[in-house]
Parts: C-alpha cells; sequence; structure tokens
C-alpha cells in the first residue's frame, strides 16, 4: 500500500500517521454527518445535537491535526530527494483539501457548536449536515489523489 | 493510470471505508454507553448501522483489491508480512462480528425497555460495561491497525 514515490523505510511511520490521520477523519465526518442527519430527522433532536461539538473536537480535529502533520513531515523528508514534490498535482490536491478544506474544517465546528448549543434547533444541524457531506467528498477526492496519484 | 495504480486506489479506498467505519461505529457505540436512558442508548446504538456498509465495504475491498495487487505488483502470497496480515484481518472480521452481536443485543433491550418505561435496568447497565464486548470490540481495533502497520512497514 506505500505509494511508489515513498522510500520504504525512511517515512514510515509519517505515512502510518498520515494515513491513520487520514482514515480517523473520513470516519470521524460520517459520524458528524449521521448525527446531524439523525438530530434532522429526530421528534426530539436534542440527544444526538448535543454530541455535535464534542464529536467534532475530540474526534474531527486531532484527526485533521495528525493528518496535517504528518503529511508536512513526510514532505520534509522526501522533497530533498524528489525535486519539485510539493508541485506535482496529486500533493496540491492534497494542501487544497487540508489548507482549504480546514476553513471549511473550522465552519464545520461552528455550525456544529451552534448546533448542540440549540440541541438540534435552528439551521445550525443542516449547515453541518450540508457542509460535513461536502467535506466528506473532498476527502473522496483527496485519497483519489494520493493514492492513485493521476498523471504523477 | 496504470492498471496497479487503480488496484491500488480500490484497496486504499477499502481501507478507508474499513477504518472509516469502524471509528464510526465505536464512536456511536462510545457515546451509547455514556446515555443513562434506554431510549437515547438504543438511538445511538441504532446508528451503529450506518457504519456497518462502510465496514463491510472495506473488508471486501481490501482483501479482493490486496489480494489482486499482491499478484500484481510481484510479491509472493507467502510472504510473511501477507501472511500475517491476512492472518489479522480474519481475527480482526471475527472479533467485530461477535463483539457487534453482542453490542447488537445489548441494543435490542435497551429498544425493549425504551418501548416499555423508558427506565434502565441493571442488566442494561452491565450489558454496556461488559468487559467482553470491550476487548472484542478493542481487540478487533488493534487488529486492523495492526493490519495497516503491516501494509506500510512491509517487513520481511
Amino acid at each position: 500500500m506505500t505509494p511508489a514515490v515513498f522510500q520504504h523505510g525512511r517515512g514510515d511511520l509519517a505515512l502510518f500517521l498520515h494515513v491513520l490521520g487520514a482514515t480517523t477523519l473520513f470516519g470521524a465526518v460520517v459520524v458528524l454527518v449521521t448525527l446531524a442527519i439523525a438530530a434532522r430527522r429526530s421528534a426530539d433532536p436534542q440527544p444526538t445535537a448535543r454530541v455535535l461539538f464534542r464529536v467534532w473536537l475530540f474526534a474531527v480535529l486531532p484527526a485533521f491535526i495528525l493528518l496535517r502533520v504528518a503529511a508536512e513531515w513526510i514532505l520534509s523528508l522526501e522533497k530533498k530527494d524528489i525535486p519539485g514534490l510539493d508541485n506535482k498535482g496529486w500533493v496540491g490536491v492534497g494542501f487544497l483539501v487540508t489548507d482549504v478544506g480546514f476553513l471549511v474544517l473550522l465552519a464545520l465546528g461552528v455550525s456544529a457548536f451552534f448546533a448542540s448549543r440549540r440541541d438540534g434547533h435552528g439551521r445550525a444541524t443542516t449547515i453541518t449536515a450540508v457542509l460535513g457531506s461536502i467535506y466528506l467528498a473532498a476527502l473522496v477526492a483527496a485519497w483519489f489523489a494520493m493514492s492513485a496519484k493521476p498523471g504523477m | 493510470m496504470s492498471r496497479t495504480d487503480w488496484l491500488l486506489f480500490l484497496h486504499i479506498t477499502g481501507a478507508f471505508l474499513l477504518v472509516g467505519g469502524s471509528v464510526a461505529a465505536a464512536t456511536f457505540t462510545i457515546l451509547a454507553r455514556r446515555r443513562e436512558r434506554p431510549s437515547q442508548i438504543a438511538e445511538f446504538l441504532r446508528l451503529v448501522r450506518v457504519a456497518l456498509p462502510l465496514i463491510y465495504g472495506g473488508v471486501l475491498l481490501t482483501l479482493v483489491f490486496g489480494l489482486w495487487l499482491v499478484h500484481d505488483t510481484g510479491y509472493s502470497y507467502g510472504d510473511a508480512w501477507i501472511v500475517a496480515a491476512l492472518v489479522l484481518w480474519v481475527a480482526g472480521n471475527a472479533l467485530g462480528g461477535i463483539g457487534g452481536s453482542r453490542e447488537e443485543k445489548t441494543r435490542e433491550l435497551a429498544e425493549r425497555l425504551a418501548a416499555a418505561d423508558d427506565v434502565a435496568t441493571p442488566e442494561l447497565g452491565a450489558r454496556l460495561r461488559d468487559p467482553v464486548s470491550l476487548a472484542l470490540n478493542f481487540g478487533s481495533g488493534l487488529a486492523v491497525l495492526a493490519v495497516l502497520a503491516l501494509m506500510i512497514w512491509k517487513p520481511s
């Protein structure tokens, strides 16, 4: 499963942490979206909506930090040996999803906060479900680019 | 893109679904354990079902495209890390399956109590704190993590 671009052995721990962060982030955002949709559909949205912000704070955010820090670690290890690595398209997609996507992730945190505070009533729960779904789609695009490396 | 690129993408997609689905199922189970009313416990345990298609899809994709990749990239099916990964893959699925069926019985009990007077009984409390279920689910998660580590380090 190790992408061919990485020299086996050098960045293995960084790659493991990167993949662990990415897969955990995917699962955590699935939880957030599921809870938001469940709250929207429920006659009593309070129990599911109440935990939205905690899920963002204790699952989504740490997974994102692990993914991003490990990505920088990999890049710092490999770009000396592979000139122009940080300009390759598939690396760019990863940066786009993590850097621009971080703004979406922050917006997701804000909407989750208000959805939790308002016990699932109001628009914040719907916004959480929509933003979370958009972020999931971006993650799928990133894992396609990072794993298949089209045009490498 | 070459065939190997596609196989790798589909194999990694399986890993995302399997690990992501496991994280989701574990999170819903933890959230259920922190509730007191049976109706709320049942509600969170019902959400575990959302994660199941991800886990089943991940289990299938990782195995099928993993084995195909072994063939395609010239590794041997007898390599120690591949054998170890397959053993851990089976163990992880078995532990997760048994743990999941125990959680399903907890959900059924919570549903029955919710339909009655929505008051938790000592039996429900004991099921939620059941160390065997915890050990099975934790063991399954560790096996998945170990497979992920083997896929990356590929120790000979």
